[in-house]
């Protein structure tokens, strides 16, 4: 009896363990997306039911994960290659560091093999982002989110000082100057302070802007006199900011944006200011200007964050993964992301309707930024310079080192990291 | 017993413990072996490319400023976080000691920051300490003293994050010490007492020895603990500002998940490893020592 028994639990447990899976529907396809958390799930989640919608043969599995936690994984599985993952979105500065390990299908080869041709209508410059080596190899990635870091300030208060635009950082100073002499409640600028990838993020456009480079001919380039001068304007700035400025996410920056409580902000990016001219969450409508970032010794500097999307090259699904990752980046779906989420299209017709432009006044901005801005360094090595720059350059915020020993300890810890 | 019978009898023994010592052997050795070995190369995990280079992993990132500042902070944290939750847990346990109306209340309030996740606490407190809007600037306002940056200013950073590890398992301290005052039989302070002996003699001649197993135990376990501290510098600080609250965690996994450079991250690895090998060695001593 005992042993008839146990003949009969192993049975039921070797049943069970062959059928964990459940039943496989019969010409079903699920497609696994390693996504994003927040707005970018919510679009993604919005994307795929109405995919599902037209191909009911098609499902999902998506991934919402943050932009740490997405990166760890897709590192992990890709290097298994599991094939766990059908579409992946890529923060646009890990790209590089993907591709030179070769974990993403070819799009181009896919594009000639179906006899298709990538859409012109897709920003060419967002386009060229999702290529290895950047900007003119093959492509691996086609523009999903097109993040373009802008700069916002309240036109009211600007117009006060005599400013109908803003157009150096010297006019940025000036203003945050003024306010701060006149005894003003409201904070005269906004940026994120915290060390590692906030705080070199809203620097950047500054950075650039003084005529500053990360890397020239593939070499660290910050002990220049362009360099001091950008790192030391940013300290005559940040007198201006909150006390507790080093604490500052894009959290803190969006709500004193809302609230009226800051003046001016050097860093805004579309997918926090969604809700800008939104009355019932903004106490500012029709009182920011959302524009590019202003020049000084060069022209102005946007920066480009884009997410992209690809198929990794362990994917079971390539084929249905194009057809989705081709469906995503339409036009008619963008349009309905950024409707509903506030998700910046990458297609220069989405930035031309109407009533997107009505909804979010800062669409021009945003198309000029993706036309003509700046991708950071293409190198395997940027999460590190990143972060050297971003513990150095928060070093001399706070008042521990100056902004030449700053600059002295990012030249030699880059060059070390390079070797 | 005859020799055959304690044969079998050991065999069977043997034969029922292996297969569970074979599995904690292989769970500890070899994810141990792994590190130590990958800490001798340049380890680029995501081009899987591995370099043997010595011992060049570690006399880099001991020469680096960023590492003897993560290992300060780390020191720092420990002792400070585990030596004052036990202190707070002893002096808790001597004031809830004895029967009076509401102890049970009392106990579930106090072990109560002990139950929730760490990472809801640290939203908690980082409202709390938030420089504009945060309750304790609030309340020093109310006193008029300027605001403080709790987790801003790099003087206070690492001090705010003891403060809240201390919040969350000074609890931890108080059970333990809780339990084994009350198995200390009830006629030695009764005695005690018709000796003459006043509660102070009481509490540091008698309570305190006969609880310092229990207080080396909690002592060992918390500093165990804190010196893996990882997750409140995450949600809290994200290592900042300046570094002042870089942990020796931190510095791993900033190395191993964001720059995948798994040897460095196996070599700091290894020599945390180390020091908390150090840690237990030492405790275990004592307790060892007090059991005798």
């Amino acid at each position: 009896m005992r042993r008839t028994c146990l003949v009969l639990v192993v049975l039921i447990l070797c049943a069970a363990a062959v059928f964990a899976g459940g039943k496989r529907e019969e010409g079903v396809t699920t497609l696994t997306i390693a996504g994003r958390d927040g707005a970018f799930g919510t679009a993604m989640d919005l994307a795929t039911q109405e995919y599902t919608r037209q191909n009911p043969n098609v499902r999902f599995e998506i991934l919402k994960l943050s932009g740490a936690e997405l990166m760890e994984q897709t590192v992990i599985e890709l290097r298994g290659g599991t094939g766990a993952f059908d579409v992946l979105l890529v923060d646009d500065p890990f790209l590089p560091r993907i591709q030179d390990a070769g974990w993403l299908v070819n799009l181009d080869d896919l594009y000639r093999e179906q006899g298709l041709e990538i859409d012109p209508d897709l920003v060419e410059n967002m386009v060229n982002v999702g290529r290895y080596p950047y900007p003119s190899g093959d492509l691996y990635a086609l523009p999903h989110v097109g993040n373009v870091a802008l700069f916002a300030y309240r036109h009211d208060i600007a117009s006060r000082y005599g400013y109908s635009a803003i157009d150096t950082w010297s006019d940025v100073l000036d203003i945050a100057r003024r306010i701060d002499a006149e005894g003003d409640d409201t904070v005269p600028v906004l940026f994120r302070g915290v060390q590692g990838n906030p705080i070199v993020t809203g620097f950047l456009p500054i950075f650039w802007a003084f005529g500053a480079d990360i890397l020239v001919d593939g070499k660290p380039a910050f002990d220049t006199p362009e360099a001091l001068a950008a790192v030391e304007f940013f300290l005559e700035l940040a007198e201006y900011a909150p006390a507790g400025v080093t604490a500052y996410q894009a959290t803190q920056v969006r709500d004193a944006l809302l609230s009226g409580a800051g003046a001016m902000a050097i860093e805004v990016w579309p997918g926090w200011i969604g809700d800008l001219e939104n009355p019932e969450q903004s106490d500012v409508v029709g009182k920011v200007s959302i524009a590019a970032h202003p020049g000084q010794v060069k022209g102005s500097s946007s920066m480009i964050g884009a997410w992209m999307v690809g198929i990794p090259r362990d994917s079971r699904n390539i084929d249905a993964a194009f057809d989705f990752i081709q469906y995503l980046t339409s036009a008619p779906v963008q349009e309905m992301m950024a409707d509903k989420t506030g998700i910046p299209p990458t297609r220069h017709s989405v930035h031309h309707i109407p009533r997107l432009q009505e909804k979010y006044p800062w669409y021009p901005a945003q198309l000029a930024g993706q036309i003509s801005g700046s991708v950071r360094p293409r190198t395997d090595y940027w999460p590190q310079i990143e972060t050297v720059f971003g513990d150095y350059l928060q070093r001399a915020l706070v008042g521990e080192v100056s902004a030449q020993e700053a600059l002295q300890q990012i030249q030699r810890r880059v060059t070390e990291v390079l070797r | 017993m005859r020799n055959t019978d304690r044969l079998a009898h050991n065999a069977f023994f043997y034969a029922i413990f292996a297969p569970a010592l074979i599995i904690i052997l292989f769970l500890t050795t070899y994810p141990i072996g792994t590190i130590l070995r990958d800490s001798f190369y340049e380890y680029d995990f995501i081009r899987g490319t591995r370099f043997f280079v010595g011992f060049d992993n570690y006399r880099h990132i001991i020469g680096e400023e960023l590492f003897q500042r993560s290992f300060q902070n780390t020191v720092i944290f420990t002792f400070a976080a585990s030596f004052l939750e036990v202190f707070l847990g002893v002096l808790i346990a001597f004031l809830l000691y004895g029967e009076f109306r509401g102890k049970r209340a009392a106990s579930l309030v106090i072990i109560f920051p002990m139950i929730i996740s760490t990472m809801v606490i640290c939203a908690i407190w980082q409202i709390f300490y938030h420089y504009e809007i945060g309750l304790f600037n609030y309340l020093l306002g109310l006193v008029g003293a300027g605001p403080v940056g709790w987790l801003t200013d790099r003087q206070m950073a690492l001090f705010s994050v003891i403060l809240v590890d201390i919040w969350q398992w000074t609890p931890f301290a108080f059970l333990i010490i809780q339990a084994g005052m009350g198995s200390i039989p009830r006629e030695l302070f009764e005695a005690a007492r018709i000796d003459g002996a006043r509660s102070s003699q009481i509490a540091f001649r008698i309570t305190l020895p006969i609880l310092s197993g229990q207080i080396l135990l909690v002592l060992m376990l918390r500093t165990l603990d804190t010196f893996r501290l990882f997750d409140k510098v995450y949600a809290l600080t994200g290592g900042g500002p300046a570094n002042s609250t870089q942990t020796l965690s931190f510095f791993i996994y900033r190395e191993g998940f964001s720059f995948f450079n798994f040897g460095r991250a196996s070599a700091a690895s290894v020599i945390t490893l180390f020091f908390v090998a150090f840690l237990a060695l030492f405790y275990v001593r004592k307790l060892l020592r007090e059991d005798d």
